[in-house]
């Protein structure tokens, strides 16, 4: 039973209520969805850059490739940069305005369950950026010659992808922090698995400048092994972190379990 | 199944084989096994592409002096961390495996619409090679030693004998001899001259150089042998990235200032 003051789940708009905190419609409707989303976008995003990157993105020179490449670009970053501003900033707002309040443990599982939709969400995304298009850029490069950091495999790649990375790691932050405060509360500090998480996705897009700075100084032919890639991974091993997401919030939910179990007990003891 | 040593253990594991949960379910174990595969992948899929992608992406690449020798220990890493934590987390023997069968899809997946779809390039020219048979090999070995040290040295070296030993099956017919322009090469080289690959460099003129022709019909055993040193070497790496990165921040926080 909860307490007054609690969040109920039956506070929630009327459509939510009737799934519980882990129903797959319920706390697990963000994982759904969103794993959903992230591949849809991925597919539409192949098939543009499969369609025209042969007939109009081999030459940057051309008006062509502004019409359909750097155009691209554009949109690209205004939809990664609004979308994380937006995101963000409803987190942190509504954050702000429920972080105090007490929750039922089925709120708070729902959460849990919201909070690993996104980590799946973060590990779609570190897939499509760490592998799916890298094997892109592998046969665009070794194939084609290097045109500018605008080349069609990089368009996707690095200025959607790469930093929508960095909107997912951060994002899952701010959920945690106001959403599951008891995990990841601002009383606690800084957790050293976001710090990991969160640095991987930053330290790869500083690693894309470096890159294309490397690529116009030394190397024209592909060598993709070559030494200053290897940064790429070295950052990308940051991304162990994400375990220790999965392991902090496990240890909550077996909390949740015992303070659920005492509450009963507590209240079978009191009608006796 | 666990095996009870006592009466006492054996009524310990049943209490909690019944324990009733009221929010844990399956739900949270299939999210969990099916949402990480795809950051475990990713990891060992870009640690393979820039550690050792040139030996990996085409079949004239894949020789027998330095294919065997990187690729085993670009490939051994990020199971070694999986296989760490699936055994602190579980005593899952798994990890191989699971990030085996995770790179192999998306490897397919790339090389399917990257390669083949997007280039053009014909799929028996572009394969990747497969460490599902060498995984499973590491994993059966930690099983039968529970052991991290004896792994890293008896499974580095089974894994980078597997690893040859199974994508020879794959490779063996781009090995056979033709005659190409008055010259005998592999099928493999001459998939190599013909596929026009504009910025990569030719691999016949990278390889077959230094002495180690010297060692005759031995050429292969003897690099099979160095990879399988630098594989151990590896697994070691891999296992740091699990500690330190995974496991150690594991309910740690930054003081605040």
């Amino acid at each position: 039973m909860a307490t007054p003051s609690a969040v109920a789940i039956e506070d929630r708009s009327p459509e939510k209520v009737q799934y519980g905190p882990t129903d797959w419609m319920g706390g697990w409707k963000t994982c759904v969805w969103g794993c959903l989303a992230i591949i849809l976008v991925t597919a539409v995003h192949w098939w543009y850059t499969s369609r025209y990157a042969w007939t109009v993105g081999i030459d940057s020179s051309t008006p062509e490739f502004t019409k359909y490449f750097r155009s691209l670009v554009w949109a690209e970053l205004l939809i990664v940069g609004a979308g994380t501003g937006l995101w963000w900033g409803w987190l942190v707002r509504t954050g702000r305005e429920i972080i105090d309040k007490p929750v039922t443990p089925e709120e708070e599982v729902r959460r849990i369950a919201v909070f690993w939709g996104l980590i799946a969400m973060t590990s779609l995304t570190l897939y499509v950026m760490a592998s799916f298009w890298p094997n892109q850029d592998g046969s665009w490069h070794q194939t084609a010659i290097r045109d500018t950091a605008l080349t069609p495999s990089h368009i996707p790649m690095f200025y959607f992808w790469f930093p929508a990375g960095i909107t997912m790691t951060i994002g899952t932050y701010l959920y945690g922090r106001y959403r599951l405060p008891k995990v990841y509360g601002p009383d606690k500090g800084f957790p050293w698995s976001f710090a990991f998480l969160i640095a991987a996705s930053v330290t790869e897009m500083m690693q894309v400048a470096f890159n294309e700075w490397a690529h116009s100084l030394w190397i024209l032919e592909e060598i993709f092994a070559a030494p200053f890639h290897w940064p790429f991974v070295l950052y990308g091993w940051l991304a162990a972190g994400i375990f220790a997401l999965w392991a902090e919030t496990i240890i909550r939910l077996l909390a949740i379990e015992r303070e659920k179990e005492a509450e009963v007990a507590a209240a079978s003891s009191a009608a006796r | 199944m666990a095996i009870a040593r006592t009466a006492e253990e054996a009524a310990q594991f049943n209490t909690l084989l019944n324990k009733k949960y009221r929010f844990f379910d399956y739900k949270w174990d299939l999210v969990f096994w099916v949402t990480a595969l795809p950051v475990v992948a990713a990891a060992a899929d870009i640690t393979k592409l820039l550690f050792a992608g040139d030996w990996d992406f085409w079949t004239d690449w894949k020789d027998r002096q330095w294919w065997v020798t990187i690729t085993p220990f670009a490939m051994i890493i990020i199971p070694s961390a999986i296989q760490y934590i699936q055994w602190l987390a579980w005593r899952f023997p798994t990890g191989f495996t699971y990030t085996a069968v995770g790179l192999w899809l998306v490897s397919w997946l790339g090389r399917w619409l990257q390669w083949d779809v997007f280039v053009n390039y014909p799929l028996n020219f572009v394969w990747p090679a497969s460490i599902v048979p060498a995984a499973i090999l590491t994993d059966w070995i930690l099983l039968k030693t529970k052991s991290f040290v004896i792994t890293s040295v008896v499974g580095g070296m089974a894994f980078s004998l597997a690893f040859w030993v199974s994508n020879y099956v794959t490779l063996a017919p781009f090995l056979q001899p033709v005659e190409f322009m008055g010259s005998v090469l592999t099928l493999a080289d001459v998939q190599g001259i013909s596929y026009l690959r504009s910025a990569t460099p030719e691999y016949l003129r990278m390889i077959e150089h230094g002495t180690l022709r010297s060692f005759l019909e031995e050429t292969t055993l003897v690099a099979i042998l160095f990879g399988g040193t630098v594989a151990t070497a590896g697994y070691w790496v891999g296992q740091a990235i699990a500690r330190i990165l995974a496991i150690w921040p594991i309910m740690k926080f930054m003081k605040k200032v």
